[in-house]
């Protein structure tokens, strides 16, 4: 009887572990395999410690490298900008809408990955309803403008496609948030948050601003792009700080954002992750200068088989993305976080 | 998400304009032939002796290249007619997976493994360029084609097309259809006529151009275009050098530095040209002529155009040999091949076909996309063969021009 009871929790995480010995680890070992081969597709690949690949990769496409940080890097927080006010929505607002809207959040979810790709085409494109409407309609940017192949596309794209991914985690933790805690904090003369909020928001809409006008490409660094750069840099300020000084109150500052970290953790995490590996939205919506490792990844297996420079890229962006999920976690660590601080 | 990407369906305009949402849907579950029937390979031989088809005969081609069925006025789309009649003599179910394959690259990327544990594919025909061709073959991942079965395709092949270095006696292949590349516009787009490679590097066109991935339409295509202005050498395209793709590599590195090329696709051109997104790009002669709109126009250009055949293989492993067989012979008759030629603008391989087509279409038979006038084909280029290291390199240039 005891002997059975030892052997429970084992034999219950067998099927688990299987799954992942079979399909995670064998993988990653014929991956690193690869990636210390050398030889072509036609004499076959050899097994020589080729540590050169990794020097090959690691060397060869920092501009790629560059356009996934940044775009991935957008993507992610443009997630959040969008994603926190509809969870919070959800979370305070949506009364017995709630289960409804977060059906709506994931309802996309129900169509395939390519055909919303591919639709976003369709929207963006030069003939499509959205530059109809600023280009058309309302005269907002010049007739030869368009959105389709450039690095506004791809993120607008990223950050579609990988919205509910910031949501749901967000949701769960603003939803957790006793609302006893803010009636407290009110009664405790937590009111509005005027300055700190005008402050916050500035900062925040500004370097939003410069950052979108420099990683959407813009603006570059010349006098003429930093004219713009300043002039979108004050706008977002003001904007920002409008939003922030009205919209953001005391009690929000130190019950509500405190508890919610845990969701903006998980939430940044599951959108920046898939984003950095991601290549189908800039294979569809993207130009050549705006290709990802992702793609370089792609058209080195599928197009050059160059097999072990693929299988080291793969390693490395997985190695990085390991070592920058745990130093994330010791700086934004979850545990002390939800460990009742606030 | 590799393999997904693969069968990223190449809607055409016909299919794009016919709906979005429920019918995109089911156009692009259709192109992922993903219908569940199961395949029970059985015997290729019955009792007696005598071979039996089986199905569903897995059949993997490029995209706008069957003809299709006319479902409301104008609109076209699957089931094509010749393959349905097929099934129909024959009994067995064709599962036509429609723009599976967009470059020949990415496809052979999808399959290669397979061939190379020596596992089954899933596909019982696949259609690949005659250098991609010649490469299968030569690796031994093609089956011989039993001629007992395919009497009609040996009879009425285009004399031509016989004799090749790498399959002088039709053992393997049988050709799907011959074309060109060359240059599609949009008429109202460019608002003028475009006659040469060059044209395409019209700052007017800025952002609006795209070339194909396939490294051996787009490199000789400029290199023909950089001799035309004088900037390059006089190799034939057939022949061009690595040198010769570094200097059209040099050229082409400002158009994409500057955002004139604004991507390099497969037959998704097509879409781009549906949604004005794409004004002008090289393309393949056939495509627009059968899938776009009428103010999307193929020219031969003045410098030259390339000629390439693409061509029927039946990979190792497929289940259903023998129905491959009868599917390749099935389209060598000259009748229905004048019908497939009529439909999707392409060179038939069939003998007779420029009879036969007049009767279809009167006027068909000088439409130059379907014969080329002796002007045109003297300027015509086969894709040049490349020793693979030269391959290597080109193709470093290419992914570099690609962003890769």
């Amino acid at each position: 009887m005891t002997r059975r009871r030892w052997l429970l929790p084992y034999l219950l995480m067998a099927p688990g572990l299987l799954w992942l010995a079979l399909f995670f680890v064998l993988p990653n070992i014929q991956m690193v395999l690869m990636s210390l081969s050398t030889g072509t597709i036609g004499t076959g690949f050899e097994f020589d410690w080729a540590f050169s690949n990794y020097v090959e990769a690691i060397t060869r496409f920092p501009d790629n490298v560059a356009n996934s940080l940044v775009f991935g890097g957008l993507a992610t927080l443009l997630c959040f900008l969008i994603g926190y006010p509809l969870a919070y929505g959800i979370a305070f607002r949506g009364g017995k809408y709630k289960t409804l809207l977060l059906f709506l959040v994931i309802a996309p979810f129900f169509t395939s990955f390519l055909i919303r790709t591919i639709s976003w085409r369709i929207i963006l494109g030069d003939q499509g309803a959205f530059l109809g409407l600023i280009r058309d309609t309302l005269g907002l940017v010049p007739l030869n403008f368009s959105i389709i192949g450039t690095p506004l596309a791809v993120v607008s794209g990223l950050t579609y496609q990988f919205l509910p991914f910031m949501v749901l985690p967000l949701y769960v933790a603003i939803e957790k948030v006793d609302v006893r805690l803010i009636e407290a904090a009110r009664d405790l003369y937590a009111g509005p948050w005027r300055r700190g909020g005008a402050i916050v928001g500035g900062i925040g809409g500004g370097l939003l601003a410069v950052g979108l006008m420099l990683g959407l490409r813009y603006a570059t660094l010349d006098v003429e792009g930093i004219v713009a750069l300043l002039t979108a840099g004050a706008f977002g300020a003001v904007v920002g700080g409008l939003i922030g000084s009205f919209l953001i109150s005391e009690a929000f500052v130190r019950i509500i954002w405190p508890l919610s970290l845990p969701g903006v953790f998980a939430g940044s995490i599951l959108v920046f992750i898939p984003t950095l590996g991601d290549y189908v939205n800039v294979e569809l919506l993207g130009n050549p200068k705006t290709q990802m490792i992702g793609n370089v990844i792609q058209n080195r297996f599928l197009q050059q088989n160059d097999y072990p420079l693929a299988a080291a890229l793969s390693f490395i962006l997985m190695a990085a993305i390991l070592v920058a999920i745990f130093l994330y976690a010791r700086v934004l660590g979850t545990e002390e976080l939800t460990g009742g601080r606030a | 998400m590799t393999d997904a990407l693969s069968h990223l369906p190449a809607l055409t305009r016909r299919r794009f304009l016919a709906g979005t949402g429920m019918a995109g849907t089911a156009a692009f579950l259709a192109a992922c032939g993903t219908s569940g029937t199961s395949s029970d390979p059985g015997p290729s031989a019955g009792p007696s002796g005598d071979p039996v088809a089986t199905g569903p005969l897995q059949f993997a081609n490029w995209d706008a290249y069957i003809d299709l069925t006319e479902v409301g006025e104008g609109e076209y789309d699957l089931p094509s007619p010749t393959l349905d009649e097929f099934s129909a003599e024959y009994g067995v179910e064709v599962e036509y997976a429609n723009a599976q394959i967009e470059d020949n690259e990415s496809f052979m990327a999808t399959i290669r493994p397979q061939l190379q544990s020596g596992v089954e594919t899933g596909w019982d025909i696949i259609v690949l360029t005659d250098w991609m061709a010649a490469k299968v073959v030569a690796a031994g991942w093609a089956q011989a084609i039993d001629p007992a079965h395919t009497a009609t395709a040996a009879a009425n092949i285009r004399d031509e097309l016989k004799g090749l270095p790498w399959d002088p006696d039709m053992t393997y292949h049988y050709p799907w259809q011959s074309g060109a590349t060359g240059i599609g516009y949009n008429s109202v787009s460019t608002g003028r006529e475009l006659t040469k490679v060059a044209d395409l590097f019209d700052p007017a066109f800025a952002g609006k151009v795209t070339l194909l991935t396939e490294s051996r339409d787009t490199f000789p295509l400029v290199h023909l275009a950089l001799q035309g202005m004088g900037q390059a050498s006089d190799t034939p395209a057939e022949e061009m050098t690595l040198a010769d793709a570094e200097a059209v590599h040099a050229y082409l590195s400002t158009f994409v530095e500057n955002d004139h090329i604004r991507a390099f696709t497969g037959n998704e051109y097509l879409q781009d040209f549906g949604s004005g997104d794409t004004w002008a790009a090289v393309v393949w002669s056939g495509d627009l002529a059968s899938s776009a709109g009428p103010d999307d126009v193929f020219v031969f250009p003045e410098e030259g155009s390339m000629i390439w055949t693409d061509n029927m293989l039946i990979p190792k492993g497929a289940a259903n040999k023998y129905t491959a067989e009868l599917m390749i012979d099935w389209v060598y008759d000259v009748t229905r091949a004048a019908r497939l030629a009529n439909f999707i603008y392409y060179i038939s391989p069939v003998k007779g076909v420029d009879e036969a087509i007049k009767e279809l279409d009167p006027e068909a038979g000088d439409n130059p996309l379907l014969f080329p006038p002796a002007d045109i084909v003297a300027k015509q280029h086969a894709q040049p063969n490349w020793s693979e290291e030269d391959e290597a390199a080109i193709n470093e240039l290419f992914a570099d021009l690609t962003g890769v």
